[in-house]
């Protein structure tokens, strides 16, 4: 069963002179196992998005189910697992065990359960057992964006929901980051992302949702967004689109470097038979 | 400018972060500083006005020494810094006291004070927001508040530390331009960030791993050594453009900036053969 949403809406300050509409008549749907990312600018309404998916934010009208549940159930906030921006800043406890044991402690697992799932999260994450009686804080900012990442998972969440999981961390930290998000959309997790990095995200995504001005203006495969070119782009699939419409024939969908080389190469050739 | 004479330093209790540093950065340049997480380049910058001082060799900043506490605040009127998060930057109720903050710690005239917070709105655009709260600020007006703040100050050397990584792209690019504007005005500028995309425009990058200078020298040179460093990652334009070479197709460095230029300038190649 997927998230669902329905023609949903959603204002802030509703009915005060600062009432901002944030979404407009959006209509999504999220299946189990995609690795969906939300691109937009800033104020596009993609955090707010996210937050009805476990119901933190309550839609003014249209709906929200969640494998067929009202967000505000108890269920709900088990099985959508959300990271927000800086997940750093979320991290308040004295130990790495003891912060990813939290979610588990609050739910009322068992001591045994509750160990069993701080270790599967942990090693979700690659993190070594060692790290578990350090202080969170001790930590690089990598291994300290994957220990939220674990006090996440420790849920066993089916949907797992990030807001720019990556920014500000650097390159090494950023790769140990998608890895980790890799191997947990390969087990199962259902894994959607608000981003603005194009480039170490297009490698995982299966689908793409584009948001403007709070509406939902494009949803569909990686491949269909690529071919659409009506969002932000990485930079290869940018010059891909530029290439093609100087009128070499290349293939817009490329977005690796490999792949890239491999279009001009062709396109090279194509060109000196022709002359 | 400024010269770090066999500088280290470590923070209490814990390791070094800066280990011998030599570097000298000439009036007018623009130096990039890249390097992980942990590499010194943000504890190398808190050098740059005495924010830190060294523990061993020295920092001097057009002659004075930062050690020497009575120099201090002639030296920041030099070097000012940029720092990653502007929110925490903020000290004024609305964007025009926090523009005037500098200008009056430096005991300035009140109306000497009120013509650089003007002048300053207007350059950098802020003039629609001076009566608003920083706080109420998006992410890149606020970094381009936290900048102006700094430029009240008419220092003579900008530090910028990892200003952009919190700011979506477009307005990463925006306050980038600005920066670039002010290299043009003769300003020195020192720019920290792990995004090598970021440094087209500089005149010298040096590489930090665990508080030391590892490489140093021009953008293109030192990021066709680059390829397989693990820490850093490579813009993929420039990375394509490395393999496009060995492939006998050659884009020179300045046409990779954009997607734009490169492929002007491959169709170039491709007509002439």
């Amino acid at each position: 069963m997927p998230i669902i949403l329905k023609n949903v809406n959603f204002a802030y300050a509703k009915k005060t002179p600062l009432e901002t509409p944030a979404l407009r008549d959006i209509n999504l749907r999220i299946e189990k196992g995609e690795f969906v990312g939300i691109f937009g600018e800033k104020g596009a309404g993609k955090s707010t998005l996210m937050k009805l998916f476990n119901g933190l934010l309550r839609q003014d009208s249209g709906s929200v189910s969640v494998d067929g549940l009202d967000p505000s159930s108890r269920e709900v906030k088990r099985k959508v697992g959300m990271l927000f921006q800086q997940a750093a800043d979320q991290l308040f406890c004295r130990t790495v065990h003891e912060e990813i044991a939290f979610g588990p402690t609050n739910f009322g697992f068992s001591k045994e359960e509750t160990e069993e799932r701080v270790l599967e999260a942990l090693k979700a994450v690659s993190l070594d057992r060692e790290v578990l009686l350090r202080s969170p804080f001790s930590l690089s900012g990598g291994e300290m964006q994957r220990v939220a990442l674990a006090s996440a998972l420790a849920l066993r969440p089916d949907y797992l929901v990030l807001d720019e999981p990556i920014t500000g961390l650097d390159p090494g930290g950023k790769t140990e980051t998608l890895e980790a998000l890799k191997r947990i959309r390969e087990q199962g997790t259902t894994v959607v992302t608000v981003t603005h990095n194009l480039k170490g995200f297009f490698p995982l995504l299966e689908r793409v949702v584009l948001m403007q001005e709070g509406r939902i203006v494009f949803q569909g495969s990686r491949e269909e967004y690529l071919e659409a070119g009506c969002g932000p782009l990485p930079p290869v699939a940018s010059l891909m689109r530029e290439l093609k419409n100087r009128g070499l024939p290349v293939n817009p969908a490329a977005f690796t470097v490999k792949a890239a080389l491999e279009e001009i190469l062709k396109a090279k050739s194509a060109f000196e038979e022709k002359t | 400018m400024i010269r770090l004479e066999n500088v280290s330093y470590s923070y209490p209790g814990g390791t070094p972060a800066l280990r011998n540093i030599n570097l000298e950065i000439e009036e007018g340049e623009f130096l990039g500083i890249i390097g992980r997480n942990g590499s010194g380049k943000s504890t190398l910058a808190l050098h740059l006005n005495g924010l830190l001082r060294p523990e061993k060799g020295k920092v001097t900043v057009r002659g004075l020494d930062t050690r020497d506490f009575a120099r201090l605040p002639e030296i920041r009127k030099l070097v000012g810094i940029v720092f990653q998060n502007p929110e925490t930057q903020f000290v004024g109720r609305t964007v025009e006291e926090d523009l005037a903050f500098g200008p009056e710690n430096l005991c300035l005239s009140p109306a000497e004070i009120r013509v650089r917070v003007d002048r300053v709105l207007a350059e950098t655009g802020l003039e629609k927001y001076r009566h608003r709260s920083p706080k109420t600020l998006s992410g890149g007006q606020g970094q381009c508040t936290a900048l102006a703040g700094v430029l009240t100050m008419e220092p003579e050397c900008l530090v910028f530390d990892e200003v952009t990584s919190m700011l979506d792209p477009g307005s990463g690019t925006a306050v980038l331009k600005r920066i670039e504007g002010l290299r043009e005005k003769g300003k020195t500028i020192v720019y920290v960030t792990h995004n090598l995309e970021e440094l087209h425009a500089a005149d010298r990058v040096i590489v930090m791993e665990q508080g030391k200078i590892v490489r140093e020298g021009q953008p293109e040179k030192l990021f066709s050594d680059l390829p397989g460093d693990p820490g850093l990652a490579l813009p993929s334009l420039i990375e394509l453009a490395a393999q496009l070479r060995a492939h006998g197709i050659h884009v020179p460095w300045e046409k990779t900036r954009s997607p734009e230029t490169f492929a002007e300038e491959i169709c170039r190649l491709f007509s002439k053969t």
